[in-house]
């Protein structure tokens, strides 16, 4: 057999499922995920969108099946730092500023060469809030913040779940400005989400998954 | 893009934890009260006499700091599971062991350090003599660390469950018996002018292994809460 593709794909999983107490979460998925590629992940309530998004983050151990990351399979030293997570608890802490929660995500992470909190935070409009404690915020400009960290540290590849949610029209349009920005530059990203979106960067790929 | 070293991270993660506590400043005085308070009941309660009181004082005083820390311990991680920023701190690209004895050495001196800041006032309530005093802080230096890093691992193997404070409780107990006995002891031998060195010196061995395998255990710990 001769291989016709000359490029890995980022990601790629094959038969990828997920066992909770012996019985799967999800029906084996196949998939891959090139570089500058955008896809959706679709399904219903409960169908495990979720459970998906936290096996590829490496927070849950891949169930059943294969998951590789460039080719080779996935090992979560190999990949740390590469792979960003946005999921529905934002990793905020309350009791600190937009700035300082983003001074520690930097601290830890890195950051994108530069990047500076200040402009970040005005870019994503939250200008004008940059002290305020994240508890006094409200829940979509918590969520801002949490998008904010896109911006701020370097990844390849982004998981976002729900990033829509909660968020004004100025803010999903926002976060389709982020995606085309990071398609652009070459990033992968994979998207949960209920609301329509509209993408111009062409017309995203599809991934459905079924209980 | 850059990757942050590793002591920059570890003073990223001393910080967050050392600011977060600090802008909660009326929880770090919660412990220290706590202790003040029984402390001072002592006293009222047997009688001011100073011979059974000065024999009482180490032990009383170790008791009455190793429960006030049980008081703050609860809280380690369970903010951090709740917000998500655990979650964000395993995906970071850090050893995760490292992370985590951070976030001990962070809550050790936020609830212990002033804790044996006041000791000696607690000493002097309970007449202790003046001369025993340092080896009563010796004793406590090692001692509560030794408690936190213990108390760190227990909490994070019940991160995932709701309500663990009750089992948390038990589970701690026959683990911070040695260090309760190896401290008193250490007190109860300095206060009668017996060698002192040897019940210090297992405290000082006990807290090196724990310092190296405790982060260890908390970061498998964390990882298994947080694969469910």
């Amino acid at each position: 057999m001769i291989s016709t593709t000359l490029t890995v794909p980022l990601l790629e999983a094959r038969a990828l499922s997920f066992l909770r107490q012996d019985e799967p979460v999800f029906a084996p998925i196949d998939f891959q995920l090139d570089a500058g590629e955008l896809a959706l992940i679709e399904g219903d309530n409960g169908s495990g969108k979720t459970t998906l998004m936290r096996i590829l983050a490496g927070l849950l151990h891949v169930g059943a099946g294969e998951l590789f990351w460039r080719g080779e399979p996935m090992q979560r030293d190999r990949c740390t730092g590469e792979i960003l997570f946005l999921g529905h608890q934002l990793g905020l802490k309350a009791d600190l500023s937009p700035r300082e929660n983003l001074l520690i995500a930097a601290g830890l992470n890195g950051y994108r060469e530069g990047s500076s909190i200040t402009s970040i935070l005005a870019e994503i409009g939250l200008g004008g809030f940059e002290d305020e404690p994240v508890r006094r915020l409200s829940a979509g400009q918590k969520k801002r913040v949490a998008l904010a960290r896109l911006l701020l540290l370097p990844a390849s590849l982004w998981l976002l779940d729900e990033p829509y949610a909660n968020l004004d029209r100025i803010g999903i349009a926002l976060v389709n400005h982020l995606l085309e920005k990071h398609l652009a530059a070459g990033g992968a990203a994979l998207v949960t989400s209920h609301g329509a979106v509209s993408f111009h960067g062409g017309e995203p790929r599809h991934i459905r998954i079924h209980a | 893009m850059t990757r942050p070293g590793l002591a920059a991270a570890c003073a990223a993660m001393l910080r967050r934890d050392l600011t977060l506590a600090w802008r909660r400043r009326g929880d770090i005085a919660m412990p220290v009260l706590y202790a003040l308070i029984v402390t001072m009941l002592f006293p009222f309660a047997l009688g001011p006499e100073d011979t059974l009181l000065q024999r009482i004082a180490g032990g009383v005083i170790l008791v009455t700091v190793l429960l006030a820390m049980l008081l703050a311990l609860d809280g380690m991680f369970s903010s951090d599971v709740e917000d998500g920023s655990l979650e964000q701190l395993v995906l970071a690209p850090q050893p995760l062991a490292l992370m985590m004895g951070m976030k001990i050495l962070a809550h050790w001196m936020t609830t212990a350090l002033p804790l044996i800041v006041i000791a000696p006032l607690l000493a002097a309530m309970l007449h202790l003599p003046a001369a025993v005093i340092p080896v009563l802080l010796l004793a406590l230096l090692l001692a509560t660390p030794l408690l936190s890093l213990l108390g760190a691992v227990l909490v994070a193997l019940t991160a995932g469950t709701r309500r663990s404070g009750m089992l948390l409780a038990l589970m701690l107990l026959p683990l911070c018996v040695p260090a309760v006995i190896f401290a008193a002891g250490a007190v109860a031998a300095a206060q009668q002018g017996l060698p002192w060195i040897a019940p210090v010196a297992w405290l000082g061995a006990a807290l090196v292994l724990a310092v190296v395998l405790a982060p260890l255990a908390c970061a498998a710990a964390l990882r298994i809460a947080l694969d469910a």
